[in-house]
């Protein structure tokens, strides 16, 4: 059972993902949200490579996360530059303040 | 190795519309760049566009559409991928014929809007043709990542800027939680390829369904639960459909009109080309006399729970709305309901009906937000009130989004009855309570819908006009609402061309 | 917004401080019983060596090395060090320290890609995750630093609803993740992982890789669009 194994990596990939989750749910700040998909992308990733290794052989999990890191680095470029193009607006980057858009 | 390579090399000559495209989102920038301060720049590049897409229609055109993989099966080359693709240029080229005359998008950042469009082209094509979750994941990325910039590309308007951050952030979590389900997916069944995915599916829910009992094998169903729902996250965010459509709203607002036009048919037509084939490929297959669901796991009934939610919190919310395009928002999540039926219904007439409807879709959907992007330039106004009394000031402005909003209400003669039309019949022909208390359900839904459509039309023929100056027409848009109005028209009354197509494209699935 | 509507806003919206500390202190607790455990339950060490040399220091350490126990630990650490972490991004009262707590979870991750056998996705990791998108929030958060994690409202959950949905999750995900019977479980897979991604990335792997660079291009042309300010006077781009 403490032998390291598969079902530990994906455990840890889980949990990444519920915390990453927690973060993207509760946040208001626009960063905080978008270190929460990291989260939930590296937890992705963990799942991806550990399969990989461990049931699959071959390389495909670790391409796969390879992409991910691209589009996430891509991903976070293009939400920062809202981020701070919003912040240039209000001066805050509280997403419950930009709510010129409601009901 | 050399295998692959020389694939990658046959499987060049099937590429061609996303070649020109590729090369189509440089040349337009480095055009952008070297005719800066020429007075003659938007004409210009507005004919450049159109260039790439002509050269992209006649590249699709000498493709031929033959069942094959390509690329390694990273992608796949069928009749359902050639229909989308053509419904997709035929989006951008509306679009583009939407943005020529629009305020939003001012005259110095055309060239950027147009080699943006043609990236999210790309992605779309891309995304209809992907036959492995590593093309759809980058596909849908490409789009999503273009969408997010031209959401927010009305400088200096904050409702834009909001718009975009809300967008990424949506859109952020929708495919971090699709990139998580399509690993398990990998984790369960060792390959991403979504042909060689379907029959150990389909091996996996039989072994599942034998050995339920097997406390072990009860985790290994909910894996794929998990991934399966997981994966409809990042499918159902570019649909709109309930419960990953709150970005809507605020992006069709806060984005410039134009794209948000283009937003409202092509992704969303895109997201529904991915779910047809993840769901053809792993969860139906032919059985006796029709289509049966493999899986132990009822998805078409949770599709159609999905359909029934999004149709109704869309419709229901749009009585309430005020601004036109925040209500057409809502009106296009109801219709990613009505779509969601055609899935729900898992045959192959259900997945023509989605395809019908989705080109009559594009028809009125496009109309009615050419016509709100004419107002907005010309009023100012996004407002109901901004359209009192237009019978008198632009009587034929006024019939046309009449139509269209006749046609998206689904009433005959006109094409939206075709479409939902087709959508009843194929749950009907699956007969069962389930699937009439769907129909029944998207029936009340569209009867609502005609409430708020009506209102509309109400303010504008029987309310007294706020001013005497008549709406200016453009001519490129004159052209277009009367080309959408014949076509609505057209296939409202003769649907057996359409339906040939639909036939033709479906054909190749549900092969075995 | 008035300060007092903030700093009440602030106190209703974050975790209090003592509860992360004691979640960090829980998670060093479990950590170091874990190791304690694995020390006292290792094997016995094998026969034929003095007792001497037995009950020695240096032998009992090489035998915890010898037995590959030593990685396990290391990875008890390591996991605790990433899972650790990213519960300090979620829970953390301000913004900073999150930012700072995620650096943990990046190193952390690698260090898990270096377990599977993948040390390229190890270097990538570190060079684009730390070097890049860290680099990319910890410069959003500076920027933007005088807003703290100002919250609540209708939009999103409180913390109540967000940890009961954060144990559901974590307790489907973690049963689903530790019960299945994964096939061909337990069969570590090694090779040349860096030629045979290079290879693949050229061959099998070519369309995703000139997708992945059209994507890199377009997003490029994304952000300029999106941060390049326009002259309010003129209202041409400056």
């Amino acid at each position: 059972m403490l032998a390291v194994g598969l079902p530990h990596f994906l455990v840890v990939g889980a949990l990444l993902f519920a915390f990453g989750a927690y973060c993207v749910t509760t946040r208001k700040n626009a960063v905080g949200i978008l270190m929460g998909v990291e989260l939930i992308l590296n937890a992705a990733n963990v799942n991806f490579v550990a399969f990989g290794h461990y049931a699959w052989g071959g390389i495909h999990g670790q391409a796969f996360a390879l992409f991910v890191i691209v589009l996430a680095a891509a991903e976070a470029a293009v939400g920062l530059a809202i981020i701070l193009t919003l912040y240039h607006h209000f001066k805050s980057i509280d997403v419950t303040r930009a709510e010129r858009l409601r009901d | 190795m050399n295998d692959a390579i020389a694939q990658n090399l046959s499987s060049l000559s099937a590429f061609g519309p996303e070649t020109v495209l590729s090369v189509g989102v440089l040349a337009l920038f480095l055009l952008d760049l070297a005719w800066r301060g020429d007075a003659r720049r938007p004409a210009r590049l507005t004919w450049a566009f159109a260039i790439v897409l002509a050269g992209a229609a006649a590249a699709l055109a000498a493709t031929p559409s033959s069942p094959r993989g390509l690329f390694n099966h990273m992608l796949v080359q069928d009749g359902l991928g050639t229909f989308f693709k053509w419904l997709f240029l035929a989006t951008a080229a509306y679009t583009a014929g939407i943005v020529v005359h629009s305020r939003e998008i001012s005259s110095e950042r055309l060239g950027e809007f147009y080699a943006l469009l043609c990236a999210i082209l790309l992605g779309m094509d891309l995304m209809a043709v992907s036959g492995d979750l590593l093309m759809v994941y980058l596909s849908l990325e490409l789009v999503s990542m273009v969408s997010y910039a031209l959401a927010g590309f009305r400088k200096g308007d904050v409702r834009s800027a909001e718009a975009s951050l809300k967008y990424v952030i949506y859109g952020g979590v929708a495919s971090g939680i699709m990139l998580f389900g399509i690993s398990y997916l990998y984790g369960l069944f060792g390959t991403t390829d979504l042909a060689l995915l379907g029959p150990k599916i389909k091996a996996f829910s039989s072994q599942v369904f034998l050995t339920q009992t097997l406390g072990g094998t009860a985790a290994a169903q909910l894996a794929l639960v998990v991934a399966v729902i997981f994966v409809l996250a990042g499918v159902g965010f570019k649909m709109a459909s309930v419960p990953w459509h709150m970005w809507c709203p605020d992006v069709y607002e806060g984005a410039p009109t134009p794209f948000t036009a283009f937003l409202s048919v092509g992704p969303k037509a895109a997201g529904f080309a991915v779910a047809i084939r993840f769901f053809e490929v792993g969860f139906t297959e032919v059985g006796r006399g029709g289509l049966v669901n493999t899986a132990t796991v009822p998805w078409p009934a949770i599709l159609g729970i999905l359909a029934a939610i999004t149709m109704t919190l869309g419709n229901l919310t749009a009585l309430g709305q005020t601004n036109l395009k925040r209500l057409l928002a809502y009106s296009s999540i109801a219709h990613a309901g009505y779509l969601l039926m055609g899935l729900a219904a898992a045959s192959v007439l259900g997945f023509q009906s989605v395809l019908v409807y989705l080109v009559v879709y594009l028809f009125m959907n496009l109309g009615a937000f050419l016509v709100v992007t004419l107002m907005a330039a010309q009023t100012g106004g996004e407002n109901i009130s901004a359209y009192r009394g237009l019978i008198k000031r632009a009587p034929l402005t006024a019939i046309a989004f009449t139509i269209f909003l006749f046609s998206l209400t689904g009433l005959p003669p006109l094409a939206g009855f075709t479409g939902k039309y087709l959508l009843f019949a194929a749950l009907l022909e699956k007969g069962g309570t389930w699937y009439v208390a769907l129909a029944i359900v998207g029936a009340v839904n569209s009867a609502i819908s005609l409430y708020y459509y009506v209102r509309i039309v109400k303010a504008m023929v029987l309310d007294r006009p706020t001013s005497d100056s008549p709406v200016v027409v453009p001519r490129t848009y004159g052209f277009l609402m009367l080309g959408s109005v014949a076509a609505l028209f057209f296939f409202g009354l003769f649907w057996s061309p359409l339906y040939q197509a639909s036939l033709k494209a479906t054909e190749t699935l549900f092969r075995g | 917004m008035r300060p007092a509507q903030v700093h009440d806003r602030r106190r209703r919206g974050a975790m209090p401080r003592w509860a992360s500390v004691a979640l960090m202190l829980l998670a060093a607790l479990a950590l170091a019983a874990l190791m304690l455990y694995r020390m006292l339950a290792g094997s016995a060490p094998p026969e034929g060596i003095p007792e001497a040399t037995r009950n020695g220091l240096v032998f009992q350490v090489g035998h915890v090395f010898a037995l590959g126990q030593l990685s396990d630990f290391l990875w008890y650490a390591l996991a605790a060090l990433t899972v650790g972490s990213a519960a300090g991004v979620a829970f953390s009262r301000n913004i900073i320290y999150s930012a700072f707590s995620l650096l943990g979870t990046f190193l952390g991750v690698a260090a898990m890609y270096v377990y599977l056998a993948a040390p390229f996705l190890a270097i990538t990791q570190v060079l684009i995750y730390i070097g890049g998108v860290l680099v990319l929030i910890l410069f959003a958060v500076m920027l933007t630093s005088h807003i703290r994690d100002v919250k609540i409202s209708n939009a999103s959950l409180g913390v109540g609803p967000g940890v009961v949905g954060l144990a559901a999750c974590a307790v489907l995900l973690g049963y689903v993740g530790a019960s299945t019977p994964w096939e061909a479980l337990g069969k570590p897979q090694m090779m040349d992982q860096a030629q045979a991604l290079g290879d693949g990335f050229l061959s099998t792997y070519l369309l995703p890789f000139e997708i992945a660079s059209v994507v890199l291009l377009a997003t490029l042309i994304g952000a300029v669009v999106i941060a390049r300010r326009d002259d309010p006077a003129t209202g041409k781009e400056g």
